[in-house]
């Protein structure tokens, strides 16, 4: 069949005309096979542009159009939708770049209209074989699942919450809070943290948007963008959070006593418990591991068995004790020991995932003693001794009891070192600032060393912070070189701290307790969480973004989007401004009623041709590409594919095609470029 | 052989180096008429059959510019490139094709300077190799 193919020259006023010979262009583009006719105009991208080749389109009735005028990246959009408007499929066009790469770049007015024409009949030929493609739409799920009940889950629950969108808040544990819930106060207006915290909390937990799922994890992502269907393995509780009136008889009576690790092992609980006092939702649960009713009973009886505080027919009975204490204790009925593991089911169109950090593991450091020497801790359990709601209700303590004469705290515990983590938490500088002034209010007796190499404490109000500390008389810098080059030993009861001050000086300080400060890792779902959504983690595996810059809280994943620490090392704030940020993007693409437009120029598959030999699967970057076990070839689900066109190069049969740029219309461009 | 003009073909991806093009033109560079440009999405589209189609068709030289590692728009089309160059660079020179007359190169739609020295210097090299030669020894 033969094509009509319209071209329009344009002249750019004189940006192209004074470099190259127009007159030439379209007598030669007038001899091109296909070509029904050329037009020139003065100004194409104009109004009166605009107008004008609407209206020569709709006059002339081409098949396909081709410009030759300036780059693609500027105005190929432009020209489409003139396109769209004069009723011609917006891709049976292709665009001559004859401005920025040839009319501006070359000396000689004859060259480049040579090198113009090569195009021209390139691009005519390309256009013949263009196909036209048509948008698509699908249907959009506008729910939300959001991972991860800290401040950025939180906050983004909240967020679309209150724009009317379904949210359901999926947190393994049994409170909300995230790791803020064990802090007493906050940098840098020593603000209190529960007191920060809770109206938001409560927000959250009333909110008849939100569905709470606690002591749940994912367990299966299915879908894309708009549509995805995720499985949630909800532990039993065995507490039914309508009955309980959170007043801890329940927990009054267990008889098992554990460490407990919200304190970080440094309190005890019962194995039917809440966290902390103030915990939210203040609902207890039963450990199924530690309680004897339960799995829990062969550990709790070994254990005792072993230290020899039962016998063994003490033991065997104890085995098979049918305890129900906490039952009995209940005023409310809300104790069920049927309760049961649950898979929910849930389909929302866009997630959320906001999962947090952990602590780098300082015992990996033996210099310093942590966990060897009982009075060397990290942050997490240090915030957990300054807090009121923790094992020494806010009293800085010794393990003995006793009150500390002094205090250490060193920073950048594995972090900036190569050999570890080499990058800055960007946190760890205020919060031991904010240890010493907690210390300051409370024990102002103990002297606080802080034994650093560089400060990290950028933004509006953490300057101050850091110079307002210098005015306490008991506290005291000491600059190294490196806190690595610390090496804690024991001697009199106090550990002694040898190090080398910046000045090259080797210096001792002796401490009571010692508080490291170690860089912030991806918490340890992340890897896990990372398989399940399908997006990448980043060379110290938090989760990858989008762009550095410019897309802090997407992924390479459409419809999934990150927050918080889980991101990357950051304070409370950049975790709620991300928080928002991701409510913001998903709000943005998922709009109720709004269709999801696809991208037209994906790839497809051919599949009387596939032979599934699965090599685009393992190519593409955006596992848009699936085997259909049936048919036993692959297809390509165009809401996920991006177009890239890897896999068209790569497949060995040539049944993937990348719309828009086929093997076809590329070999025809290069055969003309260099007749 | 002074006034041998090689015909070279450039695959330029869309978003980094056919943007470091425009950005060259924009700045009014002037660089060698020889090199024709083909825009791909990305240079993970590149079929190595492209390159070697276009020796067939009458080119002198084949380049490849894309966005640099790390940089990609489709996060790794860069890599997969940089892949197949290699081991096709291999099979042309079994060929007969100079290395020189192939060439992969990272240009970002910032490097206008970049852009121009790549284009001068493919074409200075592949001037001075003179044309393929196509006669194949019966």
């Amino acid at each position: 069949m033969k094509v009509r193919v319209g071209v329009y020259i344009c002249s750019c006023g004189t940006n192209i005309s004074e470099n190259i010979d127009i007159d030439q262009l379209a007598q030669f583009s007038s001899s091109l096979e296909n070509v029904g006719y050329v037009k020139r105009n003065n100004l194409l991208c104009s109004e009166d542009g605009k107008n004008f080749l609407a209206e020569d389109i709709i006059k002339e009735k081409p098949d396909r159009v081709v410009i030759v005028a300036c780059t693609p990246k500027e105005h190929e959009k432009t020209f489409r939708n003139v396109l769209q408007r004069a009723g011609l499929n917006p891709y049976l066009f292709q665009m001559v770049n004859i401005r920025e790469q040839v009319a501006w770049v070359t000396d000689d007015k004859n060259k480049a209209t040579e090198k113009a024409k090569s195009y021209i009949r390139a691009a005519v030929k390309r256009v013949t074989l263009h196909e036209p493609l048509e948008k698509k739409e699908i249907d959009c799920n506008t729910d939300v699942l959001v991972i991860g009940a800290g401040p950025a889950g939180m906050e983004a629950a909240h967020m679309l919450a209150k724009a009317g969108r379904k949210v359901y808040l999926v947190e393994k544990n049994s409170f909300i809070g995230g790791r803020v819930a064990r802090y007493e106060d906050v940098f840098p207006k020593m603000e209190c943290a529960s007191c920060m915290l809770e109206p938001k909390m409560d927000e959250i937990l009333h909110d008849e948007n939100i569905e709470l799922l606690l002591n749940s994890e994912v367990q299966e992502v299915l879908g894309f963008l708009g549509n995805f269907v995720v499985r949630i393995n909800k532990k039993a509780g065995f507490v039914d959070k309508e009955k309980c009136i959170g007043c801890g008889a329940c927990y009054e009576h267990c008889p098992v006593n554990v460490k407990n690790e919200f304190d970080y092992n440094l309190s005890d609980r019962k194995a039917i418990y809440v966290p902390y006092t103030g915990a939210l939702p203040n609902v207890p649960v039963i450990d199924q591991n530690k309680c004897i009713r339960f799995e829990g009973r062969s550990e709790i009886a070994n254990e005792a068995l072993e230290a020899g505080l039962i016998t063994k027919e003490e033991f065997d009975r104890f085995k098979h004790h049918d305890c129900q204490l906490c039952k009995q204790a209940c005023m409310f009925d809300a104790i069920n020991y049927e309760d049961t593991d649950e898979i929910i089911e849930r389909n929302v169109g866009g997630i959320i995932t906001a999962t947090g950090f952990e602590l780098f593991d300082p015992s990996v450091l033996p210099q310093y003693g942590y966990g060897k020497i009982p009075e060397v801790y990290n942050s997490l359990e240090i915030e957990r001794i300054l807090a009121q709601t923790g094992p020494t209700a806010g009293k800085l303590l010794m393990k003995n009891g006793k009150e500390p004469e002094s205090v250490a705290i060193i920073h950048c515990i594995g972090s900036r070192d190569k050999d570890y983590k080499d990058y800055c938490s960007s946190v760890c500088c205020l919060y031991a600032l904010k240890f010493a002034h907690m210390i300051e209010k409370h024990s102002p007796e103990v002297k606080v060393y802080d034994i650093y190499a560089d400060w990290c404490v950028p933004g509006k109000d953490n300057q101050a912070f850091l110079d307002s500390i210098k005015e306490w008389k008991n506290f005291e810098f000491i600059h190294t070189t490196l806190p690595m080059n610390v090496v804690s030993k024991i001697k009199d009861d106090k550990i002694d701290l040898h190090c080398i001050d910046i000045s090259e000086k080797k210096r001792k300080v002796s401490a009571d307790m010692v508080v490291l400060c170690p860089a912030m890792i991806p918490g340890k779902d992340t890897a896990k969480l990372s398989e399940l959504l399908m997006i990448s983690q980043g060379r110290e595996g938090f989760f990858a973004e989008g762009h550095t810059k410019l897309a802090p809280v997407s992924t390479n994943i459409e419809g999934v989007f990150i927050a918080g620490c889980a991101q990357g090392p950051k304070d409370i704030q950049n975790s709620v401004a991300q928080g928002a940020a991701a409510a913001g993007q998903a709000l943005s693409i998922l709009v109720p009623g709004r269709k999801l437009e696809l991208d037209v120029m994906t790839a497809e598959i051919d599949e009387k041709v596939c032979a599934e030999c699965m090599i685009c699967v393992g190519l593409c970057p955006y596992k848009a590409i699936v085997i259909d076990k049936e048919k036993k070839v692959a297809v390509v689900n165009t809401v996920l594919c991006k177009g890239c066109g890897t896999c068209v190069a790569a497949c060995p049969s040539g049944s993937a095609k990348s719309r828009h740029f086929t093997a076809e219309q590329i070999f025809a461009e290069i055969e003309e470029v260099l007749k | 052989m002074s006034d041998f003009e090689p015909r070279i073909v450039g695959f330029l991806c869309n978003w980094c180096s056919y943007a470091g093009a425009d950005a060259a033109g924009s700045a009014r560079k002037t660089y060698p008429p020889n090199v024709r440009v083909i825009r791909v999405m990305c240079t993970g589209r590149i079929d190595p059959q492209f390159v070697i189609k276009a020796f067939q068709a009458g080119a002198d030289g084949v380049m490849i510019l894309g966005c640099h590692p790390g940089d990609c728009h489709y996060k790794e089309g860069n890599y997969k490139a940089l892949r197949r160059f290699h081991l096709l660079r291999k099979m042309l020179t079994q060929f007969g094709i100079e290395e020189e007359r192939f060439r992969l190169d990272w240009v970002s739609a910032s490097e206008a300077d970049k852009f121009v020295e790549t284009i001068s210097d493919m074409v200075q090299k592949v001037k001075a190799l003179g044309p393929l030669k196509r006669e194949i020894a019966a």
